[in-house]
């Protein structure tokens, strides 16, 4: 690459209150209350607390977040940690990306390897070679797509309580327009149209169609309206 | 754009026996650009189309290379984003990359081992391209190397086009970012038309 970058960053610590303005730094960690008001390019980011940023978010590392979280601009790294609350104007971008709580993303997400926990919104495009979702509460994504997709029911129970009070559950329920991929295996998913080689419909879905290539099961409290061998 | 044959995603995959996981994965790793994704509305709800001829190219051509590249190696040949290789004036014209005219004409000052960025390669061969055209002269090479080095940066990505456009004798150029349509006032001519992307990608497939 080029030598004229390969000059000493420094490190961005923010602990307590406090704000700085974007930049280019080593390590980023914030403990407590920060608020970053341009673009970040760093190393790695660390938000323990609350935090705000008004750029966008490119880490070559690990984007590490517990807590809670307000993006302005996109997200970008290798791998992305995010546990608690964050809300996101841009898109989402990891090689993993693990949700674990309450995150709106309000533009399309694309990772290798996507865990989402909880219940999350993505307004675009879900875009990941597997998608590992976890439902417990509404979940909301525009579109999903890749090699191998996974809706299951959680199984984690101390999650009711927590969520039962941030969120008014009304039922455990992804919703999205339309859902393809190679293998699709789907439980208490809400969708228009369902597209894969092999696809398992479980229970508590609502179908509206279903095209397959290979191989279709429908589990008995699934209700598909139409569906198609291609 | 808008005068381009479409073809659904469904269509698209019988017609390629590629799959769903293979389509997201090559748009993960932009080897198909963002907005070759079209959405339209049909009956059935929202559908995805794609310009025909473009992505039936491309998927021809990214099955082709597959065996040898990885999707990543392949993702620096195909993506419209320029990519930091640089040439020797004098390799360009014994590679038959640029003609030696063009370089003769407009980089006369440069020696011949001077070395170009990919971007400034890439200025000479669209010169050389519309040249070979014949719908450019000599004198108007000038003035688009000009709008090249000006404004080529704003339109790189996507479906950005290089027009020519003509009327009573007197020439333009003219770049587009590629979102929406140009309309000309009567008598102009459009004498030439080409994607920057394409453009872009035959220039990498050039330099190999």
């Amino acid at each position: 690459m080029n030598k004229m970058e390969e000059r000493e960053r420094a490190d961005l610590n923010i602990n307590g209150l406090g704000s700085a303005s974007g930049g280019d730094f080593r390590h980023v960690n914030i403990e407590g209350v920060g608020r970053v008001d341009g673009d970040l390019s760093c190393e790695s980011f660390r938000l323990n607390g609350m935090g705000t940023v008004k750029g966008t978010i490119h880490t070559a590392g690990l984007f590490d977040m517990n807590g809670k979280l307000t993006g302005y601009g996109e997200i970008e790294a290798s791998k992305v940690l995010m546990n608690g609350h964050a809300s996101l104007h841009g898109r989402l971008r990891g090689e993993v990306v693990e949700l674990i709580g309450i995150v709106k993303v309000h533009g399309d997400c694309e990772a290798e390897r996507f865990i989402g926990d909880g219940g999350f919104t993505i307004g675009g495009l879900l875009n990941a070679g597997t998608v590992d979702i976890q439902l417990y509460g509404r979940t909301q994504i525009g579109e999903i797509g890749g090699d191998r997709i996974s809706v299951r029911k959680s199984e984690r129970k101390d999650w009711s309580r927590l969520l039962a009070w941030v969120v008014p559950i009304f039922q455990t329920q992804l919703r999205a327009s339309a859902i393809e991929g190679d293998a699709v295996e789907l439980e208490m998913t809400t969708a228009g149209i369902v597209r894969g080689n092999r696809v398992v419909i479980g229970p508590g879905c609502k179908i509206g169609r279903v095209e397959y290539r290979d191989e279709l099961i429908v589990h008995p409290n699934a209700e598909i309206g139409e569906q198609a061998r291609q | 754009m808008d005068e381009r044959e479409l073809i659904s995603k469904k269509d698209l995959l019988e017609a390629t026996g590629i799959s769903y996981g293979q389509l997201y994965r090559w748009k993960r790793k932009q080897l198909i650009p963002e907005d070759w994704f079209i959405r339209k509305s049909t009956f059935t709800g929202q559908e995805t189309f794609f310009p025909k001829t473009l992505i039936l190219q491309r998927i021809d051509r990214i099955l082709n290379m597959k065996d040898d590249l990885s999707l990543d190696e392949l993702a620096g040949k195909l993506s419209p984003l320029l990519y930091d290789v640089e040439l020797r004036k004098d390799e360009l014209i014994k590679r038959n990359i640029v003609s030696k005219v063009v370089l003769d004409r407009y980089a006369a000052k440069d020696a011949p081992d001077a070395i170009y960025p990919f971007e400034k390669t890439l200025f000479f061969f669209i010169v050389d391209k519309m040249l070979q055209g014949g719908g450019m002269s000599l004198e108007e090479g000038v003035k688009l190397l000009e709008t090249l080095r000006e404004h080529f940066a704003k339109c790189e990505n996507g479906n950005g086009e290089l027009l020519l456009i003509r009327k009573m004798g007197v020439s333009s150029f003219i770049l587009t970012t590629g979102a929406g349509g140009i309309f000309f006032e009567n008598g102009v001519k459009v004498v030439e038309r080409l994607s920057l992307s394409d453009c872009v990608e035959e220039l990498k497939m050039k330099i190999g």
